[in-house]
């Protein structure tokens, strides 16, 4: 990691560009090993109620909250209203006003509402809140977020937990591109590899989930996108060749032409 | 609807009922002294005076006695207004299409009862314990009985457990509780944390049957409820006063790690010991779990 080079959300400031999710880990040990291997500073959660009877261990009782950035996602929300009401609770929680609007629109692939999404996003930004909102990868509407106030946007590489990738590379590339605020890509990433790709591409940061959560070994693949976002940043900084102005188009040789000692 | 010369109130369905119960606060149930051809005079006395609920509780009687003896009461309890179960016996609950049947800790399961009857009747469990009390909750009842409150004469082997075990039924009950045992006064069970006073002879042995339900019903309506509020989705209880703060503390809920919302509002930490549980409130409380 280059000196220096950090990513500001908010009041937030990440030397680490990688957000790491807490869900669908195999137990809460894993979880805590998986984070530390990572060096995430920055973890989402969800917001759900309190079992009253019975059994109460959560599976983030193995981690000190107070030692990262919170980022509660407003996930389960079906309406603008849902989200809202989810990002009042996880303020009065956590104590944060950092917040992932998240709010499905369709129930099969768990996509995003793009109508919802930006009345949330507008309205939470309106409320004094730090808002991320998971979004799909429509450049226009990615723009329109950053607009009314996102923090960051995050489009989805892939329907949530999916880990298909990065389905519309071009899409993802031109919101990097165009969008005036960091862009995180969120969901579906399956592979580091998907990770230091959006990274090159100039992606401010990934958050990645189900990928580390179902590898056969989460800590070391944990270990291993932490590994990738950063040579993806690595890259990016350094600007990639093909993207400069001389290599762009056409092809040469990485060798001299001239001095060759034959004929 | 009109049978012969008499009005006679239609079968309540199944929302009505159970709506007609969370209304209820005076339960009579027959005694054994009683002869069975002077129960409909008795329970038709009772309801007149107040008795929301009426159970009949024989045991030794023939079956072909019980049968019709259950058609009439149910009849004389839908006609004043009350609602008529059967202790015991699922086969005489059906037989008589009462609204219901009541069953102790050694009789047929509930979720048995609940298959044979079908939606519409309630059930109530007898619990004794506030274990008892607290594993009722699991399972298709409308009620439970929490007592003996004082020994008596009804259950001669029981021992009695006092108002405690109302209370802790309170505690922990989604359903109506149910005070029973040695009661002659409506207002203390109701105080304990009861939505109803059952009671056996204090009713059945009354020189004015019609009286005693009537001085009962106005003792437990005078006295001040516990309050019914839904917590997280489901239906509870809570003691009068009570704050959300001594609500948590209770159910041994740490406020540092939550979030409470009452009625749609979030209520600050720094609130919630000033904040009064009030009847019929919506109150969640949340808290932070893995997602992505």
């Amino acid at each position: 990691m280059e000196e220096g080079d950090r990513l500001h959300l908010g009041s937030a400031t990440l030397r680490s560009r990688l957000i790491h999710g807490t869900g669908k880990f195999p137990s809460a040990e894993l979880l805590a090993q998986a984070i530390a291997a990572s060096e995430a500073e920055m973890i989402t959660l969800a917001v759900r109620r309190l079992h009253l009877d019975g059994d109460r261990r959560s599976e983030l009782e193995g981690l000190d909250l107070s030692r990262y950035h919170l980022l509660p996602n407003t996930a389960g929300a079906r309406s603008a209203e849902e989200a809202i009401r989810l990002a009042h609770l996880a303020r009065a929680a956590g104590l944060s006003d950092f917040i992932k609007v998240e709010v499905v629109g369709h129930e099969a692939t768990l996509l995003p509402d793009p109508l919802a999404t930006f009345e949330a996003t507008s309205r939470l930004v309106a409320e004094g809140y730090t808002v991320l909102p998971y979004t799909s990868d429509d450049v226009a509407l990615a723009l329109r977020l950053a607009e009314a106030g996102a923090a960051a946007v995050m489009p989805g590489a892939a329907p949530i937990g999916s880990t298909l990738g990065v389905l519309n590379p071009h899409n993802i590339r031109l919101i990097i591109q165009e969008c005036p605020v960091p862009v995180i890509v969120d969901a579906g990433l399956g592979s580091p590899s998907d990770a230091l790709r959006v990274m090159e591409w100039g992606a401010a940061g990934v958050l990645v989930n189900t990928g580390i959560a179902r590898a056969k070994d989460p800590v070391g693949m944990a270990r291993a996108f932490a590994a990738a976002v950063e040579v993806g940043r690595l890259a990016h900084r350094a600007g990639l060749a093909g993207e400069s102005g001389e290599a762009r188009h056409g092809y040469g040789a990485s060798s001299p032409t001239a001095g060759l000692p034959v004929g | 609807m009109t049978v012969g010369d008499l009005e006679v109130e239609a079968a309540l369905g199944p929302e009505q009922l159970r709506t007609r119960l969370r209304a209820s606060r005076l339960y009579v149930v027959t005694d054994d002294l009683t002869p069975l051809e002077k129960l409909p005079d008795l329970v038709q006395a009772a309801v007149a005076g107040g008795a929301d609920l009426v159970q009949l509780r024989r045991k030794r009687e023939p079956w072909a006695e019980l049968v019709e003896l259950a058609r009439s009461l149910q009849e004389i309890c839908r006609r004043g207004g009350g609602i008529f179960l059967v202790n015991d016996h699922v086969d005489l609950a059906l037989a008589a299409q009462a609204d219901g049947v009541h069953l102790g800790q050694g009789d047929v399961a509930v979720q048995e009862a609940r298959e044979r009857l079908g939606d519409r009747p309630l059930i109530g469990l007898s619990t004794h314990t506030p274990d008892q009390a607290l594993k009722a909750q699991l399972l298709p009842l409308d009620y439970i009985a929490a007592g003996p409150v004082r020994a008596t004469p009804t259950k001669p082997d029981s021992v009695e457990v006092g108002f405690q075990q109302v209370t802790a039924a309170a505690l922990v009950s989604r359903v109506p509780v149910v005070a029973i045992g040695g009661l002659d006064e409506g207002a203390s069970a109701i105080e304990a944390g009861a939505d109803l006073v059952a009671v056996v002879r204090a009713v059945c042995a009354a020189p004015d049957p019609r009286l005693a339900a009537s001085k009962l019903r106005q003792e437990a309506a005078a006295a001040t409820p516990w309050r019914w509020i839904r917590l997280n989705g489901e239906p509870r209880k809570s003691p009068p006063g009570e704050t959300v703060l001594e609500l948590l503390a209770r159910l041994g809920v740490e406020p540092a790690g939550v979030a409470v919302e009452v009625d749609g509002r979030i209520v600050p930490r720094e609130r919630l010991a000033a904040e009064l549980v009030s009847e019929g409130s919506a109150l969640e409380v949340v808290h932070f779990v893995g997602g992505g």
